[in-house]
């Protein structure tokens, strides 16, 4: 994929914390992130990572009742989407960025029928008339797969790759520019999850989607992504193209993530997994958050200032050996 | 649906018979002599009272009166004579069951009128201040007993400010204050339930989804969330409807309103039995109506149920 | 709603979703939940708990000892005193036969206590151990006992309550068995609910598969598991038992006089209102603020023993 301009869509240093009881939970620190047209990102972290505390920050959908703050800037096609009034934002959701959700038994209205959740968005981002609407619903319906005749049909009515396929037909609806996948797999039976990644895919080519595909299967990520990165408690750890990151992993959280992946090529007497815990997120840290658990820790990781380190053009990694020593 | 109709009839009936059967054993293992009562106070010989026996059937084995008196309920809609006066129970039921009926309903359609907009709207705007207001004086409300309330009511409203009858059941305005009295703790549950029920669906997955559509808020509120809300909420409405039927029986007693409530309460002073079994049984029917109507809504308004029972020839596809 | 949760200056402006949430601030992060510690906490940390504790306390030792520390008898009438407005000689004061409100109103706590605490009680644990054979043996004994205990439930709880008063006639402990039977369903129910949830979990299953023995699990997983929304019923229970008591006292069915039961009381003079409202409206108020501590004491109860059981 090459780049056909300017990056459209950019995360300046987002920052969210929830609250939780009686903590404060800082579920992502100062995340930045770039993305050009058409272009796909893979976002790579372990559970609790934050992954998908991002994607639902970038359409401000984030659980209202828990969030404790969010600063930083998200901005879409030059505008600010966090500084967005109610009727922008409106506009942009659904329209511009869309999200896939990770869990389709729960992301679909009980009570309404598929064709009409499909329908409602695009009806009221085109103002155009039912009927219009409902036959775009049908054809979404079609190019993921489901035949116009369960269109009129409910949620519990279909298995769990069907909703998820449903879920992705609302979700393209309107040919959004940018279209946010938070996991869409992983609720799926493993023979289902092949489908329906080809066909996220596919769609992504046909309409020329940007994406941001949120994952912890660094499978998925080579199968589909042009650039990665890889959060480690709420922070971006390492990112670059994805024959960066893939070929020369820097930081030790990748490098340890890579080693934990069965190769078919090697023969291995076992599988080294990563050692530890990821720390606690209502502690602030100083120093290296990973530090806890590398294998590579010395004196000068507690004083680390967790900036970037530039490896190579567009390479980063948040680790001070990366400058210094060979990569 | 018709199975689904037919499916809760059937459960209803024997549950109906049952009650019947439970009423006339417990009230027959009352202590007291029925024959006595029907005489009256003062002094009866043993010759009168076994007469009065032989007439009331009381000397018949205990299994033939059951079966007799259940039988008449439920093919003749017959509930027997009152022993006191001997007027006809199924009459006087019928008679007073209008004023009853007034003060439930008018209350349930208070109860949803102020509820359901009250409740999506703490909900919608959770710990805001008119919500911990809306909590605060719902709790409170909630441990107001009916009678209290009602006697409030007729102090202010009747003695102090002469605005509304206190007492009888002359014309609507008479059910004003009953009205009120007798949905102010049940509005006060069902605003909370309401509240609790709208909260829970805001917060799922569904309506985030909506949200990502672009959808307004309003819509997503109303057109999203409510409906999903509403579900469970028209169960709560039923119960609340049945509770306020038995909640009248108090207000009656306090605004001398003659209705069925009144009349259960005298009969039991009055240990008028047959009449006091009679009127309980009379409210399970109404009752058992009232859940049977709520259920069939409810299976109306969730697709899931709906499914479930949709004619056979058409079968629910569980796979795609 | 989603609109308005971006505070974008970071930290300035502090947005609370909810204030409950904000209450548990001042519990020890340290303390587990679940705990009991946690759960005394959480209730400690509870305004309305706090409340409730402090008045149904004052309300069970001002009861015991109104025959002591009351200037007068809460029988003794005084034909001279009858109907006087409160004043320094009677605080709350005196009813149309001369007694004095005050007495009489400590001295009825017990009967809305007793009342309300005995007969949740009675239908707690013949609720619970219906509820418990239901949802253990399943089959035909839980359709049997469901179907059995549908009959109760045909029934507005008032009206079934009723019907019991008019079977065993007046008087406290005929008042406990009235309400205590008319309660059994919810109970058993609840029960039931309780154990099928639990039953159906993974823990139960991964205790079944490592031969952990049936008392055992019964013992360590389903009681403690199962008894959280059954103390939460109980409070609320005995709410509804305290104020159900005093509408069958005050309907003639329940308690009667010369005992002073609150409700009972309001019957008796309920006719003065006009002239004497103070005889109605202070026996009133005392039903109110019982029936809110123990609902008070209920919520507080949801919230520290389920964590994810809050609005």
């Amino acid at each position: 994929m090459t780049e056909k301009n300017e990056a459209f869509f950019e995360i300046q240093n987002l920052t969210v914390e929830y609250h939780s009881g009686n903590a404060i939970i800082h579920a992502v620190n100062d995340v930045s992130l770039s993305l050009s047209q058409g272009e796909t990102l893979g976002l790579v972290g372990e559970t609790g990572a934050g992954k998908t505390t991002i994607a639902r920050a970038i359409l401000r959908i984030l659980p209202e009742h828990s969030v404790e703050s969010v600063s930083g800037k998200v901005m879409f096609e030059g505008k600010d989407i966090l500084e967005m009034n109610a009727r922008d934002l409106h506009d942009l959701r659904g329209r511009d960025i869309s999200m896939i959700f990770q869990d389709p038994m729960t992301a679909l209205n009980p009570v309404k029928t598929v064709i009409s959740q499909i329908a409602e968005g695009y009806k009221l981002h085109h103002g155009c008339p039912q009927a219009e609407a409902n036959e775009r619903a049908i054809k979404m319906l079609e190019m993921v797969g489901i035949g116009a005749n369960r269109a009129y049909e409910y949620p519990h009515q279909f298995s769990g790759g069907m909703k998820q396929r449903v879920v992705i037909a609302l979700a393209l609806a309107c040919s959004p520019k940018l279209l946010l996948a938070d996991e869409p797999t992983t609720a799926l039976d493993v023979t289902i999850q092949a489908q329906v990644l080809d066909l996220i895919k596919d769609l992504r080519d046909e309409l020329g989607t940007a994406m941001i595909l949120i994952t912890h299967d660094l499978g998925v990520v080579a199968d589909i992504c042009d650039k990665v990165a890889v959060i480690y408690a709420g922070r971006i750890i390492e990112s670059g193209t994805k024959e960066d990151v893939f070929d020369h992993p820097a930081h030790p959280y990748t490098q340890g993530l890579f080693a934990a992946l069965p190769d078919l090529e090697k023969e291995v007497e076992r599988l080294s997994p990563i050692e530890g815990l990821p720390p606690d997120p209502s502690v602030i840290r100083k120093g290296c958050d990973f530090m806890e658990r590398c294998p590579h820790r010395c004196d000068r990781c507690t004083s680390f200032d967790n900036n970037m380190v530039e490896l190579s053009t567009g390479h980063f990694s948040r680790c001070y050996r990366t400058g210094n020593e060979e990569a | 649906m018709a199975r689904y109709v037919i499916k809760r009839l059937l459960i209803m009936i024997p549950t109906m018979i049952a009650v019947g059967v439970i009423m006339f054993t417990l009230m027959n293992f009352v202590p007291g002599d029925p024959a006595q009562l029907a005489l009256g106070s003062g002094v009866h010989t043993t010759a009168e009272i076994e007469a009065k026996r032989q007439a009331l059937g009381l000397d018949r084995p205990f299994l033939v009166r059951l079966g007799e008196y259940v039988g008449n309920i439920f093919l003749r809609f017959d509930f027997g004579k009152s022993l006191i006066d001997g007027t006809d129970i199924k009459w006087e039921l019928m008679k007073r069951f209008p004023h009853t009926a007034k003060i439930a309903i008018f209350s349930i359609i208070l109860t949803v009128v102020v509820g359901l907009p009250l409740g999506i709207y703490t909900a919608v705007h959770a710990n805001s201040a008119g919500d911990r207001a809306s909590l605060f004086v719902t709790l409170l409300f909630d441990c107001m007993p009916s009678f209290w309330t009602a006697l409030l009511l007729v102090l202010l409203f009747s003695l102090k400010l002469k605005w509304l009858p206190s007492s009888g059941a002359k014309s609507l305005s008479y059910f004003i204050l009953p009205t009120i009295a007798n949905s102010l703790g049940g509005l006060a549950g069902f605003t909370r339930q309401v509240r609790a029920s709208m909260l829970e669906v805001i917060r799922s997955d569904y309506v985030t989804t909506a949200r990502s559509k672009g959808l307004p808020e309003k819509d997503v509120i109303y057109g999203h969330a409510l409906p999903n809300a509403l579900i469970p909420i028209l169960t709560v409405i039923g119960m609340r409807f049945g509770s306020m039927l038995g909640g009248a029986t108090i207000i009656e007693v306090v605004f001398s309103i003659p209705g069925i409530g009144q009349y259960l309460v005298n009969s039991i002073n009055n240990r008028d039995y047959n009449a006091c079994t009679g009127g309980i049984i009379f409210i399970a029917f109404t009752f058992a109506v009232i859940m049977l109507l709520t259920d069939l809504l409810y299976a109306f308004a969730d697709p899931r149920i709906k499914a479930q029972y949709e004619s056979s020839n058409k079968k629910v596809k569980k796979n795609g | 709603m989603a609109d308005h949760t971006h505070n974008k200056k970071g930290g300035g402006h502090h947005h609370r979703g909810h204030g409950k949430k904000g209450k548990r601030h001042h519990i020890d992060p340290g303390i587990k939940p679940g705990s009991a510690k946690y759960i005394w906490a959480s209730i400690s940390h509870n305004k309305g708990a706090i409340f409730g504790m402090v008045f149904l306390t004052a309300m069970i030792v001002l009861s015991l000892l109104s025959p002591v520390i009351c200037r007068y008898n809460y029988a003794a009438t005084d034909f001279e005193m009858m109907k006087s407005w409160p004043s320094i000689k009677h605080l709350f004061g005196t009813d149309d036969l001369g007694r004095d409100i005050l007495s009489r109103v400590l001295y009825g706590a017990r009967y809305t206590l007793i009342i309300g605490i005995l007969s949740t009680l009675l239908s707690a644990v013949l609720g619970i151990l219906l509820g418990a054979c239901a949802g253990y043996f399943g089959g035909v004994i839980d359709a049997a006992l469901m179907r059995f205990l549908d009959i109760f439930q045909a029934f507005p709880s008032l009206v079934l309550a009723m019907a019991f008063c008019a079977v065993f006639g007046t008087g406290i402990d005929k008042c406990i068995y009235a309400l205590g039977i008319t309660g059994i369903p919810g109970f058993a129910r609840l029960m039931r609910a309780n154990i099928l949830r639990i039953r159906n979990t993974e823990y139960i299953e991964a205790a079944t598969t490592i031969n952990c023995p049936t008392w055992k699990i019964i013992l360590q997983h389903i009681i403690p598991n199962a008894v959280s929304p059954v103390i939460v019923e109980i409070a609320m229970g005995i709410s509804r038992n305290g104020l159900a008591s005093s509408s069958l006292s005050f309907l003639g069915l329940g308690v009667q006089e010369p005992r002073p039961e609150w409700g009972a009381m309001l019957a008796s003079t309920r006719n003065y209102i006009r002239d004497y409202p103070y005889m109605v409206i202070i026996p009133g108020i005392f039903i109110v603020f019982t029936v809110l501590s123990f609902n008070l004491l209920g919520d507080a109860f949801r919230d520290a023993l389920d964590p994810n059981f809050r609005d």
